[in-house]
């Protein structure tokens, strides 16, 4: 086995090229029970994710998230496509030295304390056991269980496993952190503590990738995120580009219209909704927000609310669900190959 | 081999923290000591007993250890779902499965070592010592577990461990009777059963090599307590079983490597 040192410098020179992960068609089918009823867990899906991205794999439950980063760890295997990691095919131990992967709900050998875990897994990468635990010290600290170092993993609650999940995938001082739903089980400061993890690897060079089906959550920190719904990835790319970042419309709520005030929205296309002495209505266009309001404000009517509304992750997700869910009812149906947010 | 040597280590402190292993440990010494009750009852052969009775009941419960531990090994590790960070360590599948499996015979080294010394003290309050016959037994009673634990293992890469241990001891129970298959096989004028018989008595290993109180080799009427096997018999057992042991392993290090983990 060549030594740690020696594969990292590879790496670094090989990454500026080569993107730290890639699927191609990515495919992977379960085929369930006696009848061997068939599951698509992943349908052709192609990521790239670049050196020193935060990257998010967004999308509801069962989506195939977990599949797509099991594929990728070399757990199981790709019923079609290619998934390589460092420019190698997933699973090679080349490409499993430089990476840390933290599994969903992780789950680990309850008879050890945490410190022995970790020293073994440091092992595993190849480490001496002294150097190992070192670092296992080191990490347990920075994931605050130091006062736990010895307890039997099994007495652990479940945010406490998820911090020792995060130490062992940073045992090996990782070119590639990949993380399936971090923050479920951590409490509120624990999702604050690794919002700074993140952001301090990040500032390290190094590439994340992390799964959620919390947008918000990904939305602090992502760089880059596909949404996957159904197993079809549905769109892909910035943040900023995904969201439509103008706003939509703008909802107003104001009290008491007097008859003059009404004629005169009139007059601008809009019949406000009457709920008891409380008007509704939507403005489309940004601009004319300021004139609306003067109208508003000289006919002497009570301005109760005025939201602005911008597209959400969540609202992507929606529509895309809803366009995969009519795609799917069609037999020939086929990928949306939707580039942005822009319907 | 240091990440293989890390795996067998962890397998062998899972073993020494599990419960289980120590009960049965317990159950063996418990037998040992009491065959020297039953040798007591028997007033000029209590020795022949005591060493009769106590390397039955330490091949029988180091049987059962193995059996026991190496069905549950793999599949444990699938259904505690460590594997999912295990495997994307920088390790390669079979490497897993052969410090498993390495760590289980560590294991099972040290369970007979303590069986031997408590015999050996057994023996010593009768007036007696450890005889070379009986260390020689002693280490073929090792060897055949070894055997046996590599077919668990096997077993244990692919199924549950219920089926697991039912095949494990299927083939243990064939494996000690392979000579009465062969007889059988050559009994039978059914051609397609005779050479079933033949087949299977070729697959499965030859037990009998590691069972031999009472059997007759060379012409000799074989016992702990008088002639026994010399120590080249014991090198080709012990030869036979690696071989046979490092097969299986491979068989089962290529399933291994093979399966997906969902
Ligand atoms: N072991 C399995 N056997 C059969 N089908 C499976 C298996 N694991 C997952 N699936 C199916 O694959 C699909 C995707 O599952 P996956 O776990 O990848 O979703 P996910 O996006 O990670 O969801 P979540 O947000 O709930 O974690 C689901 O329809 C699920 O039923
Ligand atoms: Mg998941």
């Amino acid at each position: 086995m060549p030594a740690k040192v020696h594969t990292e410098k590879q790496s670094m020179s090989q990454s500026t090229s080569t993107p730290v992960l890639r699927t191609h068609n990515l495919a992977k089918t379960f085929a369930l029970g006696f009848f061997r009823k068939k599951v698509h867990a992943v349908r052709d899906v192609s990521l790239e994710v670049k050196k020193g991205e935060i990257f998010g794999l967004l999308g509801p439950n069962g989506a195939g998230k977990t599949t797509t980063l099991k594929v990728l760890m070399g757990l199981i295997k790709p019923t079609a496509g290619s998934a390589e990691v460092f420019g190698r095919p997933a699973g090679h131990i080349v490409a499993k030295a430089q990476l840390g992967y933290l599994p969903e709900s992780p789950y680990f050998y309850d008879y050890l304390t945490s410190l022995e875990f970790l020293v073994l897994v440091g092992e595993l990468c190849g480490l001496r056991r002294r150097e190992s635990r070192l670092r296992a010290e080191k990490l347990l600290e920075r994931v605050e269980l130091s006062h736990a170092a010895n307890l039997a993993l099994r007495r652990y609650s479940k945010g406490m496993l998820q911090r020792v999940g995060l130490a062992q995938a940073l045992i090996n001082n990782p070119q590639l952190v990949v993380l399936d739903e971090p923050l479920t089980g951590l409490d509120p400061l624990g999702r604050k503590q690794l919002r700074e993890l993140i952001a301090e690897l990040r500032n390290e060079g190094k590439t994340v990738v992390l799964s959620s089906h919390i947008l918000s959550d990904v939305e602090a920190l992502a760089d880059r995120v596909a949404i996957l719904v159904k197993g079809r990835m549905v769109a892909s790319g910035k943040l900023s580009e995904l969201l439509d970042t103008r706003v939509i419309n703008t909802e107003i709520t104001i009290s008491s219209p007097p008859e003059a005030l009404v004629k005169a929205l009139a007059a601008h296309d809009i019949t406000p909704r009457l709920v008891g002495d409380v008007a509704h209505f939507t403005l489309e266009q940004e601009s004319a927000t300021d004139e609306v309001v003067d109208l508003i404000r000289t006919h002497g009517a009570r301005l109760m609310a005025l939201i602005p509304r911008k597209e959400s992750l969540e609202d992507v997700v929606v529509r895309q669900a809803a366009v995969v869910d009519a795609q799917s009812e069609s037999p020939n149906a086929q990928t949306p190959n939707a580039k942005t947010g822009g319907a | 081999m240091r990440k293989v040597w890390a795996i067998t280590l962890n397998t062998f402190r899972e073993a020494i923290r599990n419960k289980v292993l120590y009960s049965l440990l317990f159950f063996a010494v418990l037998v040992i000591v009491a065959s020297r009750a039953f040798g007591a009852l028997s007033v000029n052969e209590e020795v022949r007993l005591t060493v009769d009775l106590g390397l039955a009941g330490m091949s029988l419960f180091l049987v059962i250890i193995a059996i026991f531990i190496g069905v549950n090994l793999v599949y444990k590790e699938l259904e505690r779902k460590t594997v999912y960070t295990l495997l994307p360590k920088p390790i390669h599948r079979y490497q897993f499965v052969l410090g498993k499996f390495l760590g289980l015979t560590l294991t099972l080294f040290i369970q007979t070592l303590v069986m031997a010394f408590v015999l050996a003290a057994v023996l010593w309050s009768q007036g007696a010592e450890v005889s070379g016959p009986i260390v020689r037994l002693m280490v073929l009673i090792f060897f055949e577990v070894v055997v046996v634990t590599a077919i668990a293992v096997f077993f244990s890469s692919f199924s549950t461990p219920f089926l697991s241990g039912m095949f494990t001891i299927g083939i243990f129970l064939l494996g000690r009777s392979v000579p009465d298959i062969r007889a059988v096989a050559a009994k039978i004028t059914q051609p397609l059963l005779s050479s079933l018989l033949e087949g299977v008595s070729a697959i499965v290993p030859n037990l009998r090599y590691y069972f031999v109180t009472g059997a007759d080799i060379k012409g000799q009427h074989v016992s702990v307590n008088g002639t026994f096997v010399d120590w080249g018999y014991v090198g080709t057992a012990a030869g036979y079983a690696s071989i046979y042991t490092a097969l299986v392993l491979l068989f089962a290090m290529a399933l291994f490597s093979r399966r997906d983990f969902i």
